[in-house]
C-alpha cells in the first residue's frame, strides 16, 4: 500500500513568487480552491471552497517563507467541516527549491494514505468525480486567452 | 486501516501460506487449503476468518464445501484513489505554474 504521493514541477519564477501563490489567501484562490474562508497562518483552520463540489476545512501545520508550506486535510472529501486532526487525514507539503538555471522546482508530497480507512477511499472514488471535473474546468479557464 | 490490517493478517506463517496457495490457484476450498498446513481443519477455518475480516479473502458456501477466493478489491480501490489524487495534483500544479509565470510580479 502506497503511503505517499509525490509530484514535481519546474516553474520559471522566483521562490518568493511561488511561495506567495501558495501561502497567501488572495493568490491561492487563483489556482487551487475557488474561495478561501479564513487565514493561512500556522494553527489556523481555513475552509477551502470548491464551488458546487463542496468545502474542505484544513489545518495549517507550517509556513516557512519562501521554502515550505504544509497543511493537513481529508483527501478526496466532498465536504469536510471540522478539525481534521480529529479524523484520519493526510499531510500536504510544498517544498520550493531554487535551480541553477534560475527557475525553481516545486515538490508536492501528500503522506498518510496507508492510515486512511479503505471505506473513505472507496466512497471518495465513487462519489467524488466532482473534484476532477472542478479541476478540469479551472484548467480550461486558465488555458483560454 | 488498510496497511495495518493487511500486515496483521499476513503476519502469520499459516495465513501467509493460505494466501500463497490461493494466489497460485493450487487450492480453493477449505478442505484443500487445510491439507499439510500443520493445523486442524478447525484451526484453518479460524485463520481464514482473520483473512476474511481483513477483506483479503472471501468465503462462498458451495454444497457441502466452502469455496475460498482472494479479494483484491481493497488494494485496487486504494490504487485508484491515489492515482486520481496524483492526477488532481498535476492539474493544480500546472495551474499554479501558469499563474506565476504569466504574472511574475504580483
Amino acid at each position: 500500500m502506497q503511503n505517499t504521493i509525490q509530484r514535481e514541477i519546474i516553474i520559471n519564477a522566483s521562490k518568493e513568487r511561488i511561495y506567495r501563490a501558495i501561502a497567501t489567501p488572495e493568490q491561492v484562490v487563483l489556482w487551487f480552491p475557488e474561495t478561501l474562508d479564513g487565514d493561512l497562518a500556522v494553527g489556523q483552520q481555513p475552509i477551502l471552497g470548491f464551488g458546487e463540489y463542496g468545502k474542505n476545512q484544513i489545518y495549517i501545520v507550517q509556513a516557512t517563507p519562501h521554502d515550505y508550506f504544509a497543511y493537513r486535510w481529508v483527501p478526496g472529501a466532498n465536504n469536510f467541516i471540522g478539525d481534521v486532526r480529529s479524523v484520519p487525514n493526510t499531510l500536504v507539503e510544498f517544498r520550493i527549491y531554487e535551480e541553477s538555471s534560475g527557475s525553481c522546482k516545486l515538490v508536492l508530497t501528500e503522506t498518510g494514505f496507508a492510515e486512511l480507512p479503505s471505506e473513505m477511499m472507496a466512497a471518495a472514488f465513487e462519489q467524488n468525480s466532482g473534484g476532477w471535473d472542478f479541476m478540469l474546468g479551472r484548467l480550461v479557464t486558465y488555458l483560454q486567452p | 486501516m488498510i496497511e495495518a490490517d493487511i500486515y496483521k493478517a499476513l503476519g502469520d506463517p499459516v495465513r501467509l501460506e493460505i494466501i500463497r496457495r490461493l494466489a497460485n490457484g493450487s487450492s480453493n476450498t477449505i478442505t484443500e487449503l487445510s491439507k499439510n498446513l500443520g493445523v486442524s481443519r478447525q484451526g484453518a477455518r479460524k485463520q481464514l476468518q482473520v483473512l476474511v475480516s481483513a477483506n483479503l479473502v472471501r468465503l462462498l458456501p458451495k454444497g457441502r464445501e466452502t469455496a475460498v477466493t482472494l479479494d483484491t478489491t481493497k488494494l485496487k480501490v486504494a490504487g485508484l484513489f491515489i492515482a486520481k489524487l496524483e492526477a488532481q495534483w498535476d492539474l493544480r500544479l500546472h495551474a499554479l505554474k501558469k499563474l506565476v509565470q504569466d504574472d511574475p510580479t504580483s
